[in-house]
């Protein structure tokens, strides 16, 4: 794997995880935030939702959308939802 | 002296009503209760009152202080004696001093059947023959209206919020119950042995029940267990605001109603269940919605809000009049297969909506049970999380959900905890982000356009954009008409594709995507862009 690279593990909720297609993944990527991984995965998956509409968690703690990215971490993309 | 208070010795009533005396006082009515010789059949020879006092003089203070504001009276005062008390001494004494006689005969009513209702306060009654029993205090309530569906009064009008009866919850049309025994149905009562006998409940614990006041904010899938459950659990004053009525479609997952009653207000339906369940509970119904208006009145008579609504506008309206009046909330909404869970309180660390969304998000960006659908038990689950908080809230019981958003998926059972402390601009007790509760906040008038076809629309010099995601357009292209086709996400995303020169029209399925983006898009400095009224499907 090339130094410029990171396996993250990234899991999907409501809106997204029906947009992606998958309630989670694994993957290689050379993206070094969370919101360069967000336009990498808008790329490849159809997103409705602009990035300053949902909240990022990186292991399990809200983070800041410029923090960088390690080996093995873990992302979760929250959208807000509303039904009741 | 405390408008609410106590007393071990003879009530002395000439110096209380000298007390309540006003020079703009236009009368004084009083209320006494004393003690009678006989109950249920049964000669009573004496009998003694016991109150949990450290919660039923907070309560009193509440009750009296609710009736000041609410009949605007000048003075108000209400004493309970506790201990032994012989046939004929006074038992609990009420005043009230007011401008006119009928705010004061009025909040005086109020006063003492509330305090009959509310109050923790046992009496023990001693018979002739020698027996005794401890009866609930709100037995013996004197003029309690009798148990009967409310009319639907009130509905979507009126400044202050003003309760339904919610049914009776007085004892007086049911037969008589064998001494000891509480109100009921035929000698039915409501029983809660199975969690007193719980480490951390016990008779202290269900006394706190009894003296919490909670409003649940939404009767729909998430309000349905969380309405059973604490009226089962005998949480004293359960408020119930929903501006809806029944929709068959609500069915699939809110049990608590049926289908004859479809069309029908669901606060009222959910308040007649509730009295059915347990008549020993108060429960008001609010026909109509929470707004900028009404959150904070409605929220000051109650200790606890829970958010069951379907709508972000009232989540965080909700939201920001519980954090402005230091009250704990308990969040939850669901999606299709999964919900989050949020709980917030003012007395610790934990983040509230806006730590997490500064920006109120806007109806339409995400797609509510309406339009993106939900299986029934989703919310079921989640209200019943709610309820499981608030019953550890108000019991003060360990494992409390602080400072974190719980995601759960029904559909793997992976729950994730995501810590969320409260954010930077708060300190404690006071949010910068949140100075004042507002309405929606944004006018959406002129924003939506009205056309019988598209091609009218492109005649008035509208460009057309269709924001539907590429699915939708697939399954039901528009024809006969230029257009441009990006999905919302896209366009928000990159608003600068739009010239601010032109005009545009942005379309969706039904009205309501199309008109978040535009707002959105307005926010973004896109001066000229409009949203079709209605949709695809309103054309």
């Amino acid at each position: 794997m090339a130094a410029s690279t990171r396996t993250i593990r990234v899991q999907y909720y409501a809106l997204l995880r029906e947009q992606a297609g998958r309630n989670e993944e694994r993957l290689v990527t050379s993206a070094a935030t969370p919101a360069e991984l967000y336009a990498e995965l808008s790329r490849r998956y159809p997103f409705s939702l602009a990035r300053e509409q949902l909240k990022v968690a990186v292991n399990a703690e809200f983070a800041d959308w410029s923090v960088a990215l390690n080996d093995n971490d873990s992302i979760v993309f929250i959208p807000p939802v509303a039904g009741g | 002296m405390s408008a609410f208070r106590f007393s071990t010795t003879t009530i002395d009533v000439a110096s209380l009503r000298d007390a309540l005396a006003d020079p703009a006082a236009g009368g004084y009515a009083a209320f006494e209760g004393w003690v009678r010789n006989h109950n249920d059949g049964q000669a009573v020879t004496r009998l003694e009152y016991e109150a949990f006092e450290a919660l039923a003089a907070k309560e009193g203070e509440r009750i009296v202080d609710e009736a000041r504001r609410r009949f605007s009276v000048l003075s108000a005062a209400c004493v309970h004696r506790v201990g032994r008390l012989e046939i004929g001494e006074l038992a609990v004494w009420v005043g009230v001093s007011a401008h006119h006689r009928d705010e004061a005969f009025a909040a005086c009513r109020y006063i003492i059947d509330e305090a009959k209702h509310r109050l923790p306060i046992w009496k023990k009654e001693h018979y002739v023959s020698g027996d005794s029993g401890w009866v609930n205090c709100e037995r013996c309530a004197e003029h309690e209206p009798s148990p009967q569906p409310s009319p639907a009064g009130g509905r979507g009008s009126g400044a202050s919020p003003q309760p339904s009866p919610a049914g009776g919850r007085g004892s007086e049309a049911l037969p008589p119950l064998p001494s000891g025994e509480r109100a009921g149905v035929r000698g039915v009562s409501p029983d809660y042995s199975r969690q007193i006998i719980l480490d951390g409940i016990g008779p202290a614990g269900q006394a706190k029940l009894r003296a919490s006041r909670v409003l649940v904010v939404g009767a729909g899938g998430l309000g349905a267990p969380v309405l059973s459950y604490l009226a089962g659990a005998g949480v004293g004053t359960i408020g119930i605001v929903d501006g809806d009525v029944l929709d068959a479609s609500n069915l699939h997952r809110q049990p608590l109603y049926a289908l004859a009653d479809v069309g029908k207000p669901k606060a009222e339906l959910a308040a007649a269940r509730l009295h059915g369940l347990n008549p020993e509970i108060n429960v008001r119904a609010y026909t109509q919605r929470l707004d900028a208006d009404n959150a904070s009145t409605l929220l000051s008579d109650y200790d606890l809000a829970i958010d069951c609504s379907d709508n972000f506008a009232t989540k965080f309206l909700l939201n920001d009049a519980c954090v402005l009046a230091g009250k704990a909330a308990i969040f939850a909404s669901v999606y299709q297969y999964e919900g989050q869970l949020q709980v917030y309180r003012p007395d610790n660390d934990s983040a509230c909506l806006r730590c997490l969304w500064p920006e109120a998000t806007r109806d339409g960006i995400v797609a509510n049970c309406a339009e993106a659908g939900v299986l029934g038990p989703v919310p079921g689950v989640l209200g019943s999380l709610q309820a499981i908080e608030a019953l550890k809230l108000l019991l003060d019981l360990p494992g409390q959900l602080a400072g974190e958003l719980l995601i759960l998926d029904l559909t793997t059972y992976e729950t994730r905890r995501i810590r969320a402390p409260r954010a930077e601009p708060c300190t404690r007790g006071a949010c910068a982000r949140i100075t004042a509760l507002k309405g929606p906040e944004d006018s959406i008038d002129g924003l939506e356009v009205s056309f019988a076809s598209l091609d009218r629309a492109r005649r008035a010099g509208y460009e057309i954009v269709d924001i539907r995601e590429h699915r939708e357009v697939a399954v039901e292209p528009m024809t006969g008409v230029p257009y441009t086709h990006i999905p919302m996400g896209s366009l928000l995303a990159d608003p600068h594709a739009l010239d601010p020169e032109h005009r545009y029209l942005l379309v969706c399925a039904r009205g309501a995507r199309s008109l978040a983006a535009a707002l959105e898009l307005r926010h973004q400095g896109v001066p000229r862009v409009y949203s079709l009224r209605g949709g695809i499907a309103g054309i």
